[in-house]
């Protein structure tokens, strides 16, 4: 070793590289000579598994399509990979955990590292991927969004449409609640009025809101069951021939629809939906209105007592008697349910009452005559169930205007405020009605033999009054044409062809109005009812065909007489007879004999001679047919007939004068 | 507007309604259209931003419009229950002549029949 020289010996950094791996031939592998980037992504792989995990995943796909028989040589090697890379994994997180505890290891300093342009580029190239994606998801979310919304707009346009239609003819009330559920926006049908008189109603029904909900299909549906709708009924007791017919009326063409409308296609069924809807609710505001027409009737039925009386009380069902043997009954019977049958109860002796009919009615056998008096009571309580809701229509809603009909009614004092006598009113009305169809009854027995007589029906408008005419029109006289024409005036009324007699009944008071003997001062003033006496009587129904003859007759004879006087023979006149005087006292005389029981025609006409030296004789010997007297009978006789009599008697009379 | 006088309110509301639609569509479209990785195209963007501006003009001058005239609700002012359930009567009046009617005219042919 020499002194004094220096060695320097500079090393050459051996170019170091490390080996990838050594094989078992001793064949050594050297990294690849990757750049920057390259090392980098290499870097990033070693904790992004992806590349692994699609790896395997091709393995496994070409395990399973091709048939090799797999050495468990594959699966150790994923294996094994699926290892390192936890290790690797785990080392990375504790690592990170250390750094973030500021534990062994703190950071020095981090510098932003100065980025490569390439790097730069990269960045914006993912930033911008990256935002290009949301701009797609937005897209798409806009996109959803519109198409959810418009599907949603068809639903609610139809709700809402039905909504709207239905609400212009019910009120329709909404509840703010407080969390608004999906499908129940609160809506409901408010079916109360509340316009009603003060007093008049006090309970509303818990029908009278009707909840508005959804169907599957989003259109509005409302749940209504069918038996709570009830219908008033009003019948006669004991009468169940009206039971089919009324059950086959009351039932309303949806009875069997109510919640739930089909979802069938589009906007025709729709319209069917509403209006089934609608009627629906029209259904449910009229049961209401029955179930409190009937609880005003059941609260009066306690109350008053005037011309009815209460005789049976069930759930929904009352039965009252009038007098007279005849019941009725009101009831509420759910729509599609008969009304329940009476067992046992009064029968109706209605029918009984008018049974004189039967006997001497010769057009019909009893057993039709039987089905028309059912008809006919079928249809009085029709129309009186119709007349009850009437009344307390008006009673309830109060009157906005009057009429002009019951302002001039002397009954209208007894349509008062107050219920109370309304029910009365309402009873004695249908009283009337049943004895004025046994009046007419009467009448058109009278009118049908007498084959002269014809029988009018004057309206009165009024609920409690009737009024017919009977009217009676007489052949013209043969003295017609060669009459002197007077002034119309009083031609008109010289020439008297139409009698009338007039039956007017109110409540159950019948009053005959008709015509009597010619007044001759009042011939000339025009009104009939100054040119002849008016003869009023009040009857009873048992007499009322009597009387009626006997003013027919009666008139028969005024005719007669008058018909005479215009010829020039002096007659003279009976209330039922007509006579002429002939020489020696002796009289030739016209009778007329009444009797309502005769089936040829009640008015029977008699020739009558008498001597005026034989009444003496009657009254002296007390013959009852004397013999002095000669009486011929002619029989019903029409008033063609009776004129040609009176003709022939005038040119006999006329003769023997001379 | 020209179309106020022939649509009702209701028909406009829905119109309104039919442009929010329009409009979410739109902004969809614009959307998939910046999403285009070949960039997009610029007139189409436009015309899509124009028309959606028109469209969001339109529906706020209807919306002001709709909701200036409506008219202020008074609740059940008149309420007419009392005359549908009159109307309802009368309709059982008018059902109840016909059938007396028809009963009647029913006689009548029974009448002439007979002769």
């Amino acid at each position: 070793m020499e002194e004094g020289m220096e060695l320097q010996l500079s090393l050459d950094k051996l170019p170091i590289k490390r080996l990838d791996s050594i094989e078992e031939n001793g064949m050594e592998r050297f990294p690849l000579n990757a750049d920057y980037d390259e090392k980098r992504i290499s870097l990033i792989r070693r904790i992004d598994f992806a590349w692994a995990i699609e790896k395997d995943e091709e393995k496994k796909k070409q395990k399973k399509s091709s048939k090799e028989t797999s050495t468990p040589w594959q699966w150790q090697g994923m294996v094994d990979n699926l290892k390192l890379a936890h290790q690797e994994l785990s080392v990375i997180i504790d690592l990170i955990n250390t750094v973030e505890a500021n534990d062994a290891v703190t950071v020095a300093s981090m510098t932003r590292p100065k980025p490569l342009p390439n790097e730069a580029l990269s960045d914006l190239a993912v930033s911008a991927a990256t935002k290009l994606q949301c701009y797609r998801q937005v897209g798409k979310y806009f996109k959803q969004s519109a198409k959810a919304f418009e599907q949603q707009l068809a639903r609610e346009a139809r709700f809402y449409g039905a909504l709207i239609r239905l609400q212009q003819n019910w009120k329709v009330k909404r509840q703010r609640q407080a969390s608004i559920v999906p499908g129940n926006e609160g809506f409901t049908f408010d079916l109360f009025d509340n316009s009603y008189d003060q007093g008049a109603i006090i309970r509303s029904s818990p029908m009278s809101t009707v909840r508005v909900n959804h169907d599957a299909a989003g259109m509005l549906a409302i749940n209504v069951s069918p038996n709570l709708c009830h219908s008033l009924e009003f019948g006669f007791v004991g009468a169940q021939l009206n039971m089919q017919k009324k059950s086959n009326e009351n039932k309303s063409p949806l009875s069997d629809e109510h919640c739930l409308g089909e979802t069938d296609t589009e906007s025709s069924s729709d319209e069917e939906y509403v209006k089934k809807t609608h009627s629906l609710l029209r259904d449910v505001h009229k049961a209401i209105f029955n179930e409190q027409v009937f609880d005003l009737v059941n609260r009066e039925a306690f109350n008053t007592s005037t011309g009815f009386s209460l005789t049976g009380l069930r759930e929904n069902y009352l039965q009252l008697s009038l007098g007279q043997g005849t019941s009725v009954y009101l009831s509420l019977v759910s729509t599609g349910q008969d009304h329940p049958t009476v067992e046992g109860e009064l029968t109706n002796n209605a029918e009984n009452a008018s049974s004189p009919l039967d006997s001497s009615d010769i057009l019909m056998h009893d057993a039709k005559q039987n089905t028309l008096k059912k008809k006919g009571q079928h249809s009085i309580s029709t129309c009186y169930e119709i007349y009850i809701q009437q009344i307390y229509q008006e009673h309830i809603f109060g009157r906005s205007s009057e009429k002009p009909i019951s302002s001039g009614n002397r009954l209208s004092g007894a349509q008062a405020k107050d219920g109370s006598s309304l029910l009365g009113h309402f009873f004695m009305s249908l009283a009337h009605r049943i004895f004025s169809s046994k009046i007419l009854a009467e009448l058109e027995n009278v009118v049908f033999k007498v084959p002269y007589l014809q029988l009018i029906s004057n309206p009165t408008w009024h609920s409690r009054g009737s009024s017919w005419t009977l009217f009676m029109e007489v052949p013209p006289s043969i003295l017609h044409g060669c009459q002197i024409k007077t002034s119309d005036y009083c031609e008109k009324n010289s020439i008297k062809r139409q009698f009338w007699i007039k039956v007017v009944v109110i409540d159950d008071r019948i009053n005959v109005k008709a015509e009597g003997s010619p007044n001759v001062a009042g011939l000339f003033k025009g009104k009939s009812e100054d040119t002849h006496s008016i003869n009023k009587y009040d009857c009873n129904l048992a007499d009322l065909p009597v009387i009626i003859l006997q003013q027919v007759a009666s008139q028969i004879i005024n005719w007669l007489y008058h018909e005479a006087l215009m010829v020039g023979i002096k007659a003279n006149r009976d209330f039922l007879c007509l006579s002429f005087e002939l020489e020696q006292g002796e009289t030739l005389g016209l009778v007329a004999n009444v009797d309502p029981e005769d089936t040829d025609g009640c008015i029977s006409w008699s020739l009558v001679m008498e001597d005026s030296f034989a009444e003496v004789q009657k009254l002296h010997k007390n013959i009852t047919n004397g013999a002095s007297e000669y009486r011929k009978f002619l029989g019903p006789l029409s008033l063609d007939l009776l004129y040609a009599t009176l003709i022939d008697l005038i040119a006999f009379v006329g003769g023997c004068g001379h | 507007m020209d179309s106020q006088s022939q649509t009702t309110s209701l028909q406009r509301l829905q119109n309104v309604e039919k442009r929010i639609v329009k409009v979410l569509e739109l902004a969809g479209g614009v959307m998939d259209e910046l999403a285009r990785p070949v960039g997009p195209r610029k007139d189409l963007v436009q015309s899509h931003c124009l028309e959606f501006m028109q469209l969001i003009k339109d529906i706020q001058v209807a919306l002001r419009e709709e909701i200036k005239s409506a008219c202020e609700y008074r609740p059940f002012e008149k309420c007419d229950y009392g005359s549908r359930i009159a109307n309802e009567i009368c309709y059982k009046k008018v059902d109840y002549v016909m059938s007396q009617l028809d009963a009647m005219k029913q006689t009548i042919d029974e009448y002439h029949a007979a002769d």
